[in-house]
C-alpha cells in the first residue's frame, strides 16, 4: 500500500473542500477502501477520515425514515424504527458480509463499494473500470458472478451490495452534499450502467459526498421479504437475489416493489414485473408470471447463463415469502 | 503526504496534539530548509534524503487503550491494527488469516464491538479501547468463553481460536445466541478450516445457557 | 511387533480436554510468524504474472529506494545456493527459487523485497516491475488430456479380465470429475529464518515434520544436520500443505543469509493458492458392472491428474477400486498431465478422496439400477480379505460401522425412489459413502524423564497441525503410568529433540504413540528395577526417586512396526453419512444431518478425536459443495485466490455432526491398537453428499462442486 496523508474530518464542509482534490478519498468503515487499496486497485494520496461528523442518525420523519451516511450496517439492521418500518432493509443488510464487517460498513460506505470481479480486483489482470482501456477481462473470462442485464461491450460487472437492492426496491432517496449545497437523487438513479464509463459506478461528482438515504413511508412492511442465493449459507456474495414488497389487501396486491442483485451493474428494479402484480391476487401463479416479465431483457455469457433461469425462480420465491404464501 | 501547505489546511485538520503538531512543524521546516518541492516522503527517500527524516514525516501518533493498557505509539497512517498489535505490540494472539477481512481470525473488540482488524487502520481508532484475546482473561482465570471452547473442544489447531472467541462474546453480547441457527449464522464471519464449527456452536450455547457474564 | 496387549478405554483420560488447549484460548500459543526476534525484517514476495515463459528484465531500483526497503532478491543477484546445482528446475525436493529466468507458473515468486516493516516491504513489492518473454501455456486439464502420461511404467494395474463390467447384466459407465482443491489451513504459512555465523541456522517454520525439513534445508544450504534448527511448535493447520519444504522458505533463508539478519517471510492467502500446493484436479471414469443380485463382476477405473511440467506428483487415486470391495475383475490406470501450474501435493486424504467420490458414487448409481439398497450392495460385495493379494485383514469392522451410522441417520426413512420426499418445499435425501486409508506406522523415538517432583516430561521432535498429537499422546503416558494428565508435559516441535516422523498419512498416533508406549514402559521397568521385588506397577515415582536420592530417572526408547505388515493388510476405515435438503427452485443445498462413523482401532483420545472426524467431515463438505480453483486459461492464472470467492464452509453450512467410533482395537498394529483416522475422516464424504443430493432430487452431478446453479440447470436422471 502507498503511503497517504490521513486526515480526520471536522465538518462536512470542510470533507467536501478536501475531496475537491484529486487523489483525495473519505474513508468511512474502511471495509471496501482499506481491501482494495491493499490490492494497489486505488491509491488516493489523501484519506478523510468522516467517522467523526454527525451523520448516524436514524430518524423518523414526516414523509419516513432518515438514516445518516454514517449508521454502521448493524445498526440499521438492528433499529427499532427500521425494523418496523422497513424491515426489508433489514433483512437485505443482515444478508451481507460478516457480523464483524457490518460493524464497520457505513450505509454510505455500503453505496460506494466496487464490485467483486475477479478482474477489477487483479491488478495484473484488463480492467476497464479499474484501468479505462484495457479491456474487460471478464468478458471472454469466468463470468460466473456477472452481469445478465444492462451490460455493455466495455464492462460486465455487478454491484455487490445487497442493502442497495433493499433500498432500490423500498423506493429511497440519496441525499447528497457538495460545493453547491445539498441535492436530492432517487436511489434506483444514483448507481449506473457501465456504457462506456465502466469506471464511474454511479452519479456521485466529484468534489461530493453521500450524507444520508430518506424512505418514504410505505405499506410493505407486512409483506416484504429479501431472498439471497449464494453459494454457501453466509458470509458470500449473492448470485441472484431479490428484494420483493408488497402492499397486499383482501389478497389483492395494491402496489408491488421487486429489485434484483447480484445481476447487473446497478441494484436491478423490477418495474415490468411490479405493474403486472398490481392488481392481481397473490398466487404463486401470478408471481411466476411476473418474474418472467422481469427477465426480458436478459442476456448471459458463457458461465452466467444459469442466472436466467435462476432469477425467475428467486423472483417467485421471494414473492411467496413476502405474500406468506411459504 | 503532499507539501506543508497541508498541514495547516484549516477546514480539514489532523487531530493533533500540540506534541506532535509541534512535531509536524518541525519536519515541515526542516523539508523546507533543504528546499524539498512538494512531493512525498517516499521520494524523499528516492534521493537519499535522510530516512529519519522521511520516517517521522511518514508517520503519526496514535494513542489507544489495549486490554486496559494504555500505548502511545508512532505508526504509519497505512498500518492496520492488527499488524499493530502482532508486530509493534507483540500482541500476536490476534491472528492474520487473510488481511482481507474474508475470513474473521483478525476479530478484535474496539469500544466492545467486534471488528475485523486487519481492515482497520490503526489511525483510525485513535482514543479507543481494543480488547484481544489476551485481555479476555481475568488473570489466572479464564474467561468462560475460554473454558467453554476448552470444554467442547472448541478448535483444533487453534489458529481460528482467538477471532472465534472474540466473535462468540460479541455473539452473546449483541443478543444474537437465542438459538443454535442464529448462533451459525452469526459466527459465519469467521473461518475455521479445521471444522470445529459444530463444537463451537455447543460451547456458546453453553455459556449463553449458563447467564454468566460475558 | 511383539506386544497384542492393548489399552482398556480409560475413564481417566476419556474427556481429556486438549494439553495446548490454553495456550491456545488465550492466544498466548505463538505459530511460527510470531516470534519477536531482535532485528527482524520482513520479506514479501513479488510473483509472477504469465504462466510461461522467461523474465526478460526486472526493475528493482524503485524498490530498492522506497523507504525501509532493505534488499531485493531475484534470480539476477541471489546468493548461490549451495545445493542447487544441476540445471533443472527443482532440487533436493524444492522447486529452486530465483535460480534463473524462466517461468513455469503464474504466481511463481521473481523476487523477494525485504524492509524493516511490513507495510514497507509490501509497498516495495509493488515497485517491483518485471517484463516478460511470454510463451504458449497450457493450464486447461480438459483440453490436454490427449498428453496423459502415466507416472511410471504404463501406470496400469490387472486383476482377473480386463473390462470384465461390460459382460455385466447390469452397469454404470460414467465420468467423474473434481477440480482442483485448495489446503487453506488458515495459518498463512510462514518461516522466520536467522543465521547464526556462516553454518548455523534456526527456522521458526511451518510445517508437518521439523526434521524432515531440517534435512530438506541442510541439503539445499549443504550444512551440517545439528547445524540447522526447526522449531514449529504450534501449527495452524496444514491438511497436507506443509508435508515438504517449499520455495518460500529456502527464499527466506537466503535473504536471511544476504542480509545478515533475521527475515520473516509470510505468505499472502493468493500464495498459498499458487505457492504450497493443492489436490489436483483429476478427470476419472469407472466402468463397474454386477450380476442381477448385486454382486460386483468388473471395476474399471481410469484416472487423469495435473501435475505441474517442473516435477510429477502422483497420489494413489485408483487405489479404493482396487481394495474397497470383494471384486474378480478390476483394471485401473493413473496418469498425468503436465501443465503450467504450480505443483499440487497431498492434500487430507490424498488421491483416495478423489477416487472414492467416483467409485462410491458408481456404486451408488448402480444400487439404483439394481433397485438394490447402497449399504446392502456394500454388504454383497464386503471385503473380508485384502482383495488385491488375498491377505487377512488386520483388522476390519466396517460392517458395524454401516449399522452404527445407518442407525444414527435415519437410514430407514430414506425413500429408494430418488426426488420423492419433499418437506414443505424443500426436497429431502440420504446418501452414504466409505473410504479407506493405509493404516501406517513409522519409527519414532521418545525420551521420558521422571522429575523429582513426579511431573513427567516426554519429548520427541513430532509436529502438530491440530488433531491433538500432545493430548494423544499424555493419554497414552497417563494410562501407561498411572499419573494425571496435568503433571505430563509433552515437548514436541522442535528437530532437535529425539526422532519422530513427519505428520501425515494418518500415521502419528500409531508411531510416535508406540514409541510413548514403549518409554512408558521402560521407564516402569527402571523403577522396577529400583525398587526391587515386590514393587507396584504403578508407585509413588516422586516418592521412588526421593528414596533414591535421585532427581530424576530419565529413559529414551523407539518403536517401530515389525513383520506384522507382512501378514496382515492394515487399514482404516470409514462410512459417512448425509441427509440433505435441496430447494429445487433455486438449487439451495442444506446439510441436514451428518453420521460419521470410523473403524480406527481404539481411540486412544476420545475428545480430539471425535473433533477430528467432525473437521475431516466438513472439509468433505466442502469439497462436495463449494470448493473449485477457477483459472482463466488465456492468462494461465487464477481468478478465485482468495477466501471470498473461494469457498470453504462457514458455521452456518454445518448442522450438528455425529462422529462415532467403532472403537475395537486392531490387535496387530501397535500396542494401543490405534488406526490412523486423519485421512478417512473425509475420504468417501464428497460421495455422500452427492449421493444424498441425487436422493434428494434424481440429479446426479458427476463433477464437483455441487453448486445451486449446476442443480437447477441440469434434468432429472432416470434409473
Ligand atoms: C469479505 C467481504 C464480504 C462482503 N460481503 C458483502 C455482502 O455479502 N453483501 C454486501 O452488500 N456487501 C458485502 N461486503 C461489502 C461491504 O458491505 C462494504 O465493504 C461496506 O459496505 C463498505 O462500507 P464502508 O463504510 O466500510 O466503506 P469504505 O470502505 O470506508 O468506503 C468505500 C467507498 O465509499 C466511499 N465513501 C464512504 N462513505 C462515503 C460517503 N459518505 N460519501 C461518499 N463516498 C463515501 C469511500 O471513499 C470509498 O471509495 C463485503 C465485504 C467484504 C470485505
Ligand atoms: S485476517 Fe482479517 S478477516 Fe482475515
Ligand atoms: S481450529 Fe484450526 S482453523 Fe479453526
Amino acid at each position: 500500500m502507498k503511503q497517504f496523508q490521513y486526515t480526520r474530518a471536522v465538518s462536512q464542509q470542510s470533507t467536501i473542500d478536501a475531496i475537491a482534490k484529486p487523489g483525495t478519498k473519505i474513508i468511512a468503515g474502511g471495509t471496501n477502501l482499506v481491501d482494495l487499496m491493499k490490492r494497489g486497485v486505488t491509491a488516493p494520496d489523501k484519506l478523510v477520515d468522516i467517522n467523526n461528523l454527525p451523520l448516524k442518525n436514524i430518524t423518523s420523519t414526516k414523509t419516513g425514515l432518515h438514516i445518516g451516511a454514517l449508521a454502521l450496517n448493524s445498526v440499521v439492521s438492528e433499529n427499532s424504527l427500521v425494523l418496523q418500518k422497513q424491515p426489508l432493509l433489514s433483512m437485505a443488510l443482515k444478508a451481507g458480509a460478516s457480523p464483524q464487517l457490518r460493524n464497520m460498513a457505513t450505509v454510505g460506505g455500503n453505496m460506494m463499494q466496487r464490485t467483486r470481479c475477479a478482474y477489477f480486483f487483479d491488478v495484473s489482470m484488463p480492467c476497464n473500470k479499474r484501468e479505462p482501456g484495457t479491456g474487460c477481462g471478464a468478458m471472454g473470462g469466468y463470468n460466473r458472478m456477472h452481469a445478465i442485464f444492462g451490460a455493455s461491450e466495455q464492462c460486465i460487472a455487478v454491484h455487490p451490495s445487497d442493502m442497495c437492492v433493499g433500498l432500490a426496491a423500498l423506493d429511497a432517496t440519496v441525499i447528497i452534499a457538495g460545493k453547491k449545497g445539498e441535492r436530492r437523487i432517487q436511489f434506483i438513479d444514483f448507481h449506473r450502467l457501465p456504457g462506456d464509463h465502466p469506471e464511474q459506478d454511479n452519479h456521485l461528482a466529484m468534489g461530493e459526498m453521500i450524507i444520508g438515504v430518506d424512505i418514504p413511508d410505505n405499506n410493505f412492511a407486512k409483506n416484504s421479504y429479501y431472498l439471497k442465493i449464494r453459494d454457501r449459507q453466509s458470509y458470500a456474495f449473492a448470485l441472484v437475489s431479490v428484494a420483493a414488497a408488497l402492499d397486499i389487501s383482501n389478497g389483492i396486491i395494491k402496489q408491488a416493489r421487486l429489485a434484483m442483485g447480484g445481476v447487473a451493474h446497478k441494484p436491478w428494479r423490477l418495474f415490468d414485473a411490479e405493474k403486472a402484480l398490481a392488481g392481481k391476487a397473490a398466487t404463486e401463479e401470478n408471481f411466476k408470471q411476473a418474474a418472467q416479465i422481469a427477465m426480458r431483457d436478459a442476456k448471459g455469457y458463457e458461465y452466467n447463463s444459469f442466472k436466467i433461469k435462476m432469477a425467475p425462480a428467486v423472483i417467485a420465491e421471494a414473492l411467496k415469502h413476502a405474500a406468506g404464501l411459504v | 503526504m503532499e507539501d506543508t501547505k497541508h498541514h495547516t489546511e484549516p477546514e480539514c485538520e489532523m487531530e493533533a496534539k500540540d506534541n506532535s503538531r509541534r512535531n509536524f512543524i518541525k519536519q515541515s521546516t526542516l523539508l523546507t530548509a533543504i528546499a524539498l518541492t512538494p512531493g512525498t516522503a517516499v521520494k524523499a527517500a528516492g534521493m537519499h534524503i535522510d530516512e529519519k527524516i522521511a520516517e517521522a514525516f511518514e508517520k503519526m501518533p496514535l494513542k489507544m487503550e489495549v486490554n486496559g493498557v494504555a500505548h502511545n505509539l508512532s505508526v504509519e497512517p497505512r498500518a492496520t491494527l492488527l499488524d499493530i498489535l502482532r508486530e509493534q505490540l507483540d500482541l500476536t494472539g490476534t491472528k492474520k488469516g487473510c488481511d482481507h477481512g474474508q475470513c474473521g481470525a483478525c476479530t478484535v473488540h474496539v469500544d466492545g464491538h467486534r471488528v475485523n482488524s486487519c481492515l482497520t487502520l490503526g489511525v483510525m481508532i485513535s482514543g479507543k479501547k481494543i480488547t484481544t484475546i489476551e485481555g479476555l482473561a481475568k488473570g489466572d482465570e479464564l474467561h468462560p468463553m475460554q473454558e467453554a471452547f476448552l470444554k467442547h473442544d472448541g478448535f483444533q489447531c487453534g489458529y481460528c481460536t482467538p477471532g472465534q472467541i472474540m466473535s462468540a462474546v460479541s455473539c452473546i453480547r449483541e443478543g444474537h445466541a437465542n438459538s443454535e441457527m442464529e448462533i451459525r449464522e452469526y459466527m459465519s464471519g469467521n473461518i475455521c478450516r479445521c471444522g470445529a464449527y459444530p463444537n463451537i456452536v455447543n460451547a456458546i450455547q453453553e455459556v449463553k445457557e449458563g447467564g454468566q457474564p460475558v | 511387533m511383539k506386544e497384542t496387549t492393548t489399552l482398556k478405554k480409560s475413564a481417566q483420560t476419556d474427556g481429556l480436554s486438549r494439553v495446548d488447549g490454553r495456550l491456545k484460548v488465550t492466544g498466548a500459543a505463538r505459530y511460527s510468524a510470531e516470534f519477536n526476534i531482535k532485528g527482524l525484517t520482513y520479506g514479501v514476495l513479488v510473483g509472477s504474472t504469465i504462466a510461461k515463459g522467461s523474465i526478460k528484465s526486472l526493475d528493482t531500483k524503485q524498490a530498492e529506494r522506497a523507504p525501509g526497503v532493505l534488499t531485493v532478491i531475484t534470480h539476477l543477484n541471489s546468493p548461490k545456493v549451495p545445493g542447487y546445482q544441476d540445471g533443472k528446475p527443482t532440487g533436493n525436493g524444492v522447486f529452486k527459487i530465483f535460480y534463473d529466468n524462466k517461468i513455469y507458473f503464474s504466481g511463481q515468486p521473481v523476487a523477494l523485497v525485504v524492509a524493516d516493516s511490513f507495510e514497507r516491504a509490501l509497498f516495495g513489492a509493488s515497485q517491483v516491475k518485471a517484463q516478460y518473454n511470454q510463451d504458449n501455456h497450457q493450464t486447461n486439464l480438459r483440453a490436454n488430456v490427449n498428453t496423459a502420461k502415466a507416472p511410471h511404467g504404463d501406470g496400469t494395474y490387472k486383476r482377473g479380465t480386463e473390462d470384465a463390467w461390460k459382460t455385466a447384466p447390469v452397469k454404470v459407465e460414467q465420468e467423474y470429475i473434481i477440480p482442483s482443491d485448495i489446503h487453506n489451513p488458515m495459518e498463512l504459512h510462514a518461516i522466520i529464518a536467522q543465521w547464526d555465523g556462516d553454518d548455523k541456522l534456526t527456522v521458526w517454520d511451518k510445517t508437518q515434520g521439523v526434521q524432515d525439513a531440517r534435512d530438506e534445508i541442510a541439503q539445499i544450504f549443504k550444512l551440517k544436520k545439528e547445524n540447522v534448527q526447526v522449531n514449529s511448535k504450534f501449527v495452524g493447520g496444514a491438511f497436507g500443505s506443509a508435508l515438504r519444504t517449499w520455495p518460500h522458505e529456502v527464499a527466506a533463508i537466503i535473504a536471511a543469509k544476504a542480509l545478515n539478519r533475521p527475515v520473516k517471510v509470510v505468505l499472502s492467502r493468493a500464495d498459498m493458492f499458487t505457492s504450497v500446493g493443492y489436490r489436483p484436479h483429476t478427470w476419472q471414469k469407472i466402468g463397474i458392472g454386477a450380476t442381477a443380485d448385486g454382486k460386483l463382476v468388473g471395476i474399471t477405473h481410469e484416472a487423469i491428474g495435473q501435475t505441474s511440467t517442473y516435477e510429477n506428483f502422483t497420489e494413489g487415486t485408483v487405489g479404493v477400486s482396487q481394495s474397497l470391495y470383494a471384486c474378480p475383475n478390476v483394471n485401473t490406470s493413473y496418469k498425468l498431465v503436465a501443465l503450467d501450474v504450480g505443483v499440487p501435493t497431498w492434500m487430507r486424504g490424498p488421491g483416495e478422496a478423489t477416487g472414492a467420490f467416483a467409485l462410491e458414487s458408481a456404486l451408488d448409481e448402480l444400487s439404483y439400477q439394481l433397485n438394490i439398497d447402497p449399504i446392502e450392495l456394500r454388504m454383497r460385495n464386503y471385503a473380508q480379505t485384502e482383495p488385491q493379494g488375498g491377505k487377512p485383514f488386520s483388522s476390519k469392522y466396517l460392517d458395524e460401522a454401516y449399522k452404527m451410522g445407518a442407525e444414527h441417520i435415519g437410514w430407514n426413512d430414506r425413500s429408494p425412489k430418488p426426488g420423492t420426499v419433499n418437506e414443505n418445499g424443500w426436497l429431502v435425501g440420504y446418501g452414504m459413502g466409505g473410504g479407506m486409508f493405509g493404516a501406517y506406522r513409522d519409527g519414532a523415538t521418545v525420551k521420558a524423564i521422571m522429575m523429582a517432583d513426579g511431573n513427567l516430561i516426554l519429548q520427541t521432535a513430532v509436529s502438530d497441525i491440530g488433531p491433538g498429537t500432545g493430548t494423544a499422546m499424555v493419554s497414552i503416558a497417563s494410562e501407561m503410568m498411572g499419573i494425571p494428565a496435568e503433571k505430563i508435559r509433552f515437548d514436541m516441535g522442535e528437530s532437535s529433540l529425539p526422532q519422530a516422523p513427519t505428520q501425515g498419512g494418518s500415521s502419528i498416533t500409531a508411531s510416535v504413540g508406540s514409541a510413548v508406549y514403549a518409554v512408558c514402559k521402560d521407564l516402569k521397568e527402571k523403577f522396577q528395577q529400583l525398587i526391587g521385588n515386590g514393587g507396584t506397577d504403578k508407585p509413588d515415582y516422586a516418592q521412588v526417586l526421593k528414596q533414591h536420592n535421585l532427581a530424576k530417572l530419565q529413559v529414551t526408547s523407539s518403536a517401530q512396526g515389525g513383520d506384522e505388515r507382512k501378514k496382515y493388510a492394515m487399514f482404516s476405515w470409514s462410512v459417512h453419512f448425509v441427509r440433505v435438503k435441496v430447494h429445487p427452485a433455486t438449487g439451495v443445498i442444506k446439510i441436514d444431518k451428518v453420521a460419521c462413523v470410523a473403524d480406527s482401532g481404539h481411540i486412544v483420545s476420545p475428545k480430539t478425536a471425535r473433533s477430528q472426524i467432525i473437521g475431516g467431515a466438513i472439509g468433505g463438505i466442502g469439497m462436495a459443495l463449494m470448493e473449485e480453483v477457477v483459472f482463466d486459461h488465456r492468462y494461465g492464472r487464477i481468478v478465485n485466490n482468495n477466501f471470498a470467492d473461494y469457498h470453504v464452509p462457514v458455521n452456518a453450512d454445518i448442522p450438528q455432526i455425529d462422529a462415532l467410533f467403532v472403537n475395537k482395537p486392531d490387535p496387530y498394529i501397535n500396542p494401543m491398537g490405534a488406526k490412523g483416522m486423519g485421512e478417512i475422516a473425509l475420504i468417501g464424504m464428497a460421495s455422500a453428499v452427492a449421493n444424498a443430493v441425487y436422493n434428494a432430487t434424481g440429479k446426479r452431478v458427476r463433477d464437483l462442486p455441487i453448486t445451486p446453479d449446476k442443480l437447477i440447470t441440469m434434468d432429472v436422471e432416470l434409473s
